[in-house]
């Protein structure tokens, strides 16, 4: 029971990292129908920034307090890297919005192939790493349950960014524009919504978040490389679907069911398996609830 | 005309060139070859190779010579690439040498061990360490490195007689390497009484392997052995600390790397325990410290690598063969290193071969990190 509920724990870190990626899938899908490939670049380049102004610029030194000048790197990284995904929609994604839903796709796939060079031309190849003790070396056991302090930061802040947003769209006007959009653009204009501005403001938060999972990734595997986008996009797309694409709670269930999943797998059949694990999983959920746990019957447009 | 004048010009170089053959083969020195890669990607372990047979040799000749005779060093540059390897060893064949020593990677070894077995042309690798090469049956192929599973060998005994522990985890990647060593580390664990909870494979370029440990940690061995790659082996080892697993860390040689420790992180770095090749001035042997300190001297720098030592190995032994057997014949040769030679003092160790042509023993050693983070020979306490 007790390695039952420290692989639950294991799952869920693994988990909230994937949900906070898949949110941002999720998001540009529910408004633009499109699945954004570089969203996993973006996650990526989070963690090489995060990289950039720990070790490179030395930002924490120029900071008093530790907390502070974590909280800075964050906002900063965050700030930068939704930069990153508002240039991405415009060069890549409007010019193409009027043509056919595959044009779009491809530019994707392009844009991903081409950050990812990007970011190994600019830091090389190899795997750069983190320095230690950024977050304090502290651990816990609980009735046998070990967890570190770095691993209850990445639960309790994608926990609060996924409420964050959860509130945001049900809760506020610009989450009902939000919502409007991902039904009808051309009625959410009728409306008197600014559906460009909408979409940008999607391609904000969406990479924000994906890079916040990227500087805690950084910051408790404290190894990156430039391909480890792929890797964690993929298992947040997988997530996205999981718990049903376009749909925002569903994107947070699905990551963190989807990181169980693969712990209780990789722990209990063998690590080899834990990818057949969950995609079996993923196949018959959706053979079941082909819109995914919680994605909801859209009535078909005549 | 023109094609004529061709002809004739191409039959009076050949003329020319087979003079030049014939010429020296009728002089009075025993040819040795050395092949590796002198230029390219590898050239630091190909230069040290020839500079380490061209001091041994210098040494012999400033002796009066073997048998007589000055030994002459024939140098063949294969780049590391198969290609050029059966490029050069046509050329050794044509060259007269009795022996040829190299080439550095099995790939440019294979083609050439085949050409050198059939030109009866004794033929020693410092440094191929691919199992299929002596599985041939060629007569002349000897190697003074070990197979890889050598290092599974000394892993086994280090955690069993060296360390005292008795149940044992292994981790691999499922690589060829990675699942050899850990394999053969089982075979040799079980040989010796230990008991292997855990032989199993994480996926490599992950970064959480935390569902595996906690699996691991239930099972509760005394030693956890990785035997993949430095990338994977600092997070696995962090990650296993911070479960609380106490067992002693052991990796096997792709760790052998700084960022080991970086990813690891100092505080859980700390006494893990790597199995790899001993740096050349580690090694406890007195004719290790003998050419250290002469390649020091010609040099002005330690030797290139392991491999530069092995390589000095491979000459030493044929001068050996050719001292005891007073012959320069390579086939004699051959046949006193199989049955003959036994426990010669090398700079890497006794030296026997088998009837295959490998080396018996092993000449892996366990490093430790100190409290600075750096690898430090392990002394038992």
């Amino acid at each position: 029971m007790q390695e039952f509920l420290q692989q639950v724990v294991n799952g869920l870190t693994i988990g909230s990292i994937y949900a906070l990626v898949a949110l941002g899938y999720t998001m540009v899908y529910g408004i633009l129908k499109l699945i954004n490939f570089a969203h996993g670049e973006l996650f990526m380049i989070g963690s090489f920034l995060a990289f950039t102004l720990i070790v490179s610029a030395n930002l924490m030194e120029h900071i008093p307090h530790p907390v502070a000048g974590l909280v800075a790197v964050f906002l900063l990284v965050a700030l930068m890297v939704a930069v990153i995904g508002l240039i991405l929609e415009r060069v890549a994604y409007r010019p193409l919005r009027r043509s056919s839903r595959l044009a779009p796709l491809v530019s994707a796939l392009g844009a991903s192939i081409f950050l990812q060079n990007a970011i190994m031309l600019v830091y090389g190849g190899g795997y750069l790493v983190f320095p230690e003790n950024l977050v304090p070396n502290i651990e816990w056991s609980v009735g046998g349950i070990n967890i570190g302090l770095m691993r209850v930061i990445i639960l309790a802040l994608s926990i609060s960014l996924m409420l964050f947003l959860y509130l945001l769209v049900q809760k506020t006007r610009l989450g009902a524009a939000m919502r409007a959009c991902s039904l009808d653009h051309d009625t959410a204009r009728l409306m008197g919504i600014n559906v460009d501005r909408i979409i940008a403001l999607v391609f904000v938060i969406g990479p924000a978040l994906g890079a916040i999972a990227g500087i805690m990734v950084g910051m408790y595997y404290r190894q990156i490389n430039f391909t480890m986008g792929w890797a964690y996009g993929l298992r947040a797309f997988t997530a996205a679907i999981l718990g049903g694409i376009g749909n925002i709670p569903g994107a947070m269930v699905g990551g963190l069911l989807l990181g169980i999943l693969e712990t209780i797998g990789a722990g209990y059949v063998a690590a080899a398996w834990k990818d057949v694990v969950a995609f079996i999983i993923l196949i018959l959920i959706l053979i079941l609830r082909p819109t995914g746990l919680l994605g909801e019957r859209v009535a078909e447009k005549v | 005309m023109l094609k004529k004048l061709l002809v004739v010009m191409v039959a009076a170089a050949l003329v020319v060139a087979a003079a030049g053959c014939a010429g020296g083969g009728k002089s009075d020195t025993i040819k040795i070859g050395v092949q590796g890669p002198i230029s390219g990607d590898w050239a630091l372990e190909g230069q040290g190779f020839v500079k380490a047979v061209t001091m041994l040799a210098e040494q012999i000749n400033a002796k009066g010579g073997l048998l007589g005779k000055k030994i002459e060093i024939v140098q063949g540059d294969d780049k590391g690439d198969p290609k050029e390897a059966s490029l050069v060893a046509q050329k050794m064949v044509s060259s007269k040498v009795i022996a040829v020593l190299g080439a550095y990677n099995s790939s440019a070894t294979e083609p050439a061990a085949g050409i050198y077995n059939e030109a009866k042309i004794l033929h020693i690798t410092p440094s191929s360490t691919a199992t299929k090469l002596t599985e041939k049956g060629y007569k002349m192929f000897f190697r003074t490195c070990f197979l890889d599973n050598r290092q599974g060998m000394f892993a086994a005994d280090f955690i069993v007689n060296t360390l005292g522990k008795k149940k044992v985890a292994l981790i691999h990647d499922n690589t060829t390497y990675a699942k050899g060593l850990a394999d053969w580390t089982e075979k040799f664990l079980k040989e010796k009484g230990a008991t292997v909870v855990f032989n199993d494979a994480i996926t490599p370029k992950e970064k959480d392997f935390t569902s595996t440990l906690t699996k691991i940690k239930g099972l509760d061995p005394e030693v956890i052995y990785f035997t993949g790659y430095f990338s994977e082996g600092g997070l696995l080892l962090r990650q296993a600390r911070e479960l609380g697993i106490k067992a002693v860390f052991m990796a096997g040689d792709a760790n052998n790397n700084p960022d080991f420790v970086k990813n690891a992180g100092l505080e859980a770095a700390k006494g893990a325990i790597i199995t790899t090749l001993p740096l050349p001035q580690d090694l406890p042997y007195k004719e290790a410290k003998q050419f250290i300190a002469d390649y020091k001297a010609k040099y002005g720098k330690e030797p290139e690598s392991i491999w530069t030592l092995t390589m000095a190995d491979a000459f030493r032994v044929v001068v050996e063969a050719i001292e005891k057997t007073k012959s320069t014949d390579p086939v004699k040769l051959a046949e006193y290193l199989h049955t003959q030679l036994k426990d010669f003092p090398g700079i890497t160790g006794p030296i026997t071969f088998d009837e295959k042509g490998d080396r018996l023993g092993s000449v892996h050693t366990a490093y430790v990190v100190n409290e600075k983070g750096e690898f430090v020979l392990y002394k038992k306490q």
